[in-house]
């Protein structure tokens, strides 16, 4: 049953690249990386021997915990790659509950990825165990880790498969990724903002907690290596115990649950701001896309993505060695103005296989600018406001609240400037937004040096065509500010007109190339 | 005759395969017309093209005389689409999506709404109508895309597989709605691959197989004097073969 699902696993990742050189190569690589992190994992994490035996411990404790930490939530992020991980999909067959327990948790240590953790885990061994009971405990010791994150990742997937394969539970999912991105740049504002205390003493208090936590004790067990490490991994193979039959629980409820996610959901209200659209396409256009906005996971996080990066932005510009001036109140505005307007470099994506019935109905360049214009106007009924703070907290933390003015002026029309040479970039470069958003990728399979392009393309169009009115005022002639919105709307229409002359016989390409697969 | 719908030599191929090979697709106006083929016949393929969603590679598609590529403007405000595979604005309510196809087409809101309330009430959707289509059932998803597909009162209609997982209730809504629709002199164009419902509904058949028109004209020309699924079967040269191998499957062997 085992080496079926080993097998089946395998299959899975052999068939998924089946006929697709992109892919391929992709897989190529991801092995590459996979065997270079497995190998530089250990030597890295191996090379601890040469600190103090007191640090190389705390450094162990913290990296076991953080792998067991990454399994739980990575798979959560990406749920859905792999449909060994589902329990409904094997659920018609005539296993028993064990049976799919340990050929599900074989499946799952199959790969480049979970091979190479454990390789990675094994340089705990070698960093951290003295003599030969510390290295025989060390290999019990790094097993159960390994089999720790297995199951951990397991019992999670399984317990939430039901509320993961609802709407609503992806949804919230969706916009937890964010949550996953924000908390990696924790580390990078900490750093910024100057520690709190040295960093030795940080180590040790959070060696100190984290070590009684189950990878904690793992690595305590390895460093020990006496009775002490022993006690360690008997408690740490009751944990996983334990944690096993929790997830022989869960699986057990998953398969006789009644699959919830085609109970629908509740009514939304009907919306007051369209009375105050234009009428005809610009404001239905303008109508949807604000809805969406709202609405759609990939909406919502793109935004929010682009609040916390302008936030972050702010609060590094602003630090004690920071820019002084004006450039401190219009940098970050400008910035964020930036952040926010690369958004339009894929105008259609967010509408995907939908795009159809905006196609059927566009019958002219014109009717192409007017679906354009609608896209922007939704666009800076939340930016403008939006930047309008943006410039004023900027100012405030400046130190002159007078400079909000020329940071808001020319942040708008750095915004003018993004959505122009965006209706070009979409329409030159469209390609598909991945249904199921995840923290890894931005685009379907084999788009992705596409989606790359249109980025690249769009950050440097836009500096380019924005520096005429960013840089005097960034230099400090903040009166320049006063041309920076007129500037930013002829931009913005000459990209619409560019777009429509370009797009409008490209409309079934760019149809096809935001209706794909993901 | 007037042909509401006229292609010549419609041509269409991904890298090797030809997926359309020179379809001349003729429809009357006024008629109810069915387009069936077995699965891969190029059904989809020909509707997206006629209905300007895909660049065919050569080719003639005319709809009421107008050239659909080179004269969009007089077409795409006459014709009414419903694609294959519920393509639809997911994040919207029912209600708005039909008012998002009203705008975009440039009716007065006013007008708009009108229309959406009637529509609802003749497709029984007034209880889920501020509910998310990503919400929406099949049948559900179906009756709100003929809805809005319907609303800007095009001359034709075509639709792919429009009956494809429908409930018998909602396709018995869905087949008086476009009843109606055509007595009063309009096009509906259809693909499908279930012959007693073409059989039921349709004054004109065209078969393709293959890439292919292989048989078009009014329905008891097409089908003679058998059942439309026989004469189906016999066009696109597949019968029998039913009884050889598949000696375990029954009652007479054990499950293994």
């Amino acid at each position: 049953m085992t080496t079926l699902f080993v097998r089946l696993k395998l299959r899975l990742i052999l068939g998924n690249l089946r006929g697709d050189l992109i892919k391929q190569v992709g897989f190529a690589f991801s092995l590459l990386a996979a065997l270079a992190f497995a190998l530089g994992g250990f030597v890295l994490f191996s090379l601890l021997r040469l600190a103090s035996p007191d640090v190389a411990l705390n450094v162990g404790i913290v990296v076991f915990t953080l792998f067991a930490l990454g399994w739980a939530v990575i798979p959560l992020v990406i749920f859905g790659v792999d449909e060994t991980l589902d329990p409904s999909r094997l659920a018609l067959f005539p296993l028993t509950t064990r049976q799919l327990a340990v050929g599900m948790s074989a499946a799952s240590a199959t790969g480049p990825w979970p091979l190479a953790s454990l390789v990675i885990l094994a340089g705990g061994v070698a960093a951290l165990a003295d003599g030969v009971g510390g290295v025989l405990i060390g290999l019990v010791a790094v097993v159960l880790q390994f089999a720790l994150c297995l199951v951990t990742s397991r019992v999670l997937t399984t317990a939430l498969s039901g509320a993961l394969r609802s709407r609503r539970g992806r949804d919230v999912l969706a916009v937890a990724a964010v949550g996953v991105l924000l908390l990696s740049q924790l580390p990078n504002l900490l750093l910024n903002r100057g520690l709190p205390g040295d960093p030795e003493a940080l180590l040790s208090s959070a060696g100190a907690v984290l070590r009684w936590t189950p990878p904690g004790l793992a690595a305590h067990a390895i460093a020990d290596g006496g009775l002490v490490g022993v006690a360690d991994v008997v408690v740490l193979a009751g944990v996983v115990a334990l944690l096993a039959w929790l997830w022989i629980v869960a699986l057990r409820r998953a398969l006789v649950m009644p699959d919830v996610s085609n109970q629908g959901g509740g009514s939304v209200r009907r919306s007051w701001i369209d009375r105050f659209l234009p009428q005809g396409m610009l404001g239905g256009v303008a109508a949807k896309e604000l809805k969406y906005a709202r609405r759609e996971p990939r909406g919502r996080v793109t935004w929010f993505t682009a609040i916390v990066v302008s936030g972050i932005i702010m609060f590094t510009l602003s630090g004690d060695n920071g820019p002084v001036g004006l450039f401190s109140a219009a940098g970050p505005a400008c910035l964020a103005a930036l952040m926010i307007g690369i958004q339009a470099c894929n105008s259609f994506g967010i509408d995907g296989r939908s795009l159809w019935m905006n196609a059927v109905a566009i019958s002219s360049e014109r009717d192409l600018r007017t679906d354009l214009a609608g896209r922007h106007l939704a666009m800076a009924v939340i930016a403008v406001p939006l930047l309008g703070v943006i410039s004023v907290v900027a100012a405030l933390l400046a130190g002159n609240a007078a400079w909000a003015v020329p940071a808001a002026l020319t942040a708008w029309g750095v915004l003018g400037v993004a959505l122009g040479v965006g209706a070009v970039i979409s329409v030159v470069l469209p390609y598909t937004l991945p249904e199921r958003l995840n923290a890894f990728s931005g685009a379907a399979p084999g788009q992705g040096p596409l989606a790359f392009g249109s980025a690249f393309a769009g950050f440097s169009a836009t500096s380019a065509a924005a520096l005429p009115i960013v840089l005097p005022v960034l230099l400090g002639y903040g009166w320049v500010g006063v041309l920076a919105v007129p500037y930013g709307l002829a931009v913005a229409w000459a990209g619409r007109r560019l777009a429509g002359l370009v797009g409008f016989a490209r409309l079934p390409s760019i149809l096809a190339a935001v209706s794909r697969a993901t | 005759m007037v042909e509401a719908v006229r292609t010549q030599g419609l041509y269409k191929r991904f890298g090797q395969q030809v997926a359309v090979g020179g379809v001349d697709l003729i429809v009357p106006k006024g008629s109810f017309a069915g387009l069936v083929g077995p699965n891969g016949a190029g059904k989809t393929t020909t509707l997206s093209m006629i209905t300007g969603l895909l660049l065919p590679d050569g080719g003639l598609i005319e709809i009421n005389g107008h050239n659909v590529w080179a004269d969009p403007v007089s077409v795409k405000a006459h014709i009414g689409v419903l694609p294959e595979g519920l393509r639809l604005f997911e994040r919207l309510s029912g209600r708005e999506l039909l008012l998002y196809s009203g705008r975009l087409r440039g009716i007065p809101l006013e007008e708009t709404s009108r229309r959406a309330d009637e529509l609802l009430r003749v497709m029984d959707l007034v209880e889920s109508q501020d509910k998310l289509v990503i919400d929406y059932s099949t049948g559900m998803r179906k009756k709100i895309g003929l809805a809005s597909a319907l609303l800007h009162n095009p001359g034709v209609l075509f639709l792919d597989e429009p009956f494809e997982g429908v409930d018998p209730v909602s396709a018995n809504t869905l087949t008086d709605v476009l009843r109606r629709y055509t007595e009063s002199g309009s096009t509906v164009i259809f693909s499908s691959h279930v012959m007693d419902l073409v059989e039921r509904l349709c004054d004109w058949v065209s078969v393709m197989s293959r890439g292919h028109i292989v048989a078009q004209g009014p329905l008891a020309e097409v089908r003679g004097d058998q059942t439309l699924n026989e004469a189906f079967l016999d066009l696109v040269g597949a019968r029998g073969s039913g009884d050889e191998g598949l000696s375990w499957l029954g009652s007479s062997g054990g499950p293994r």
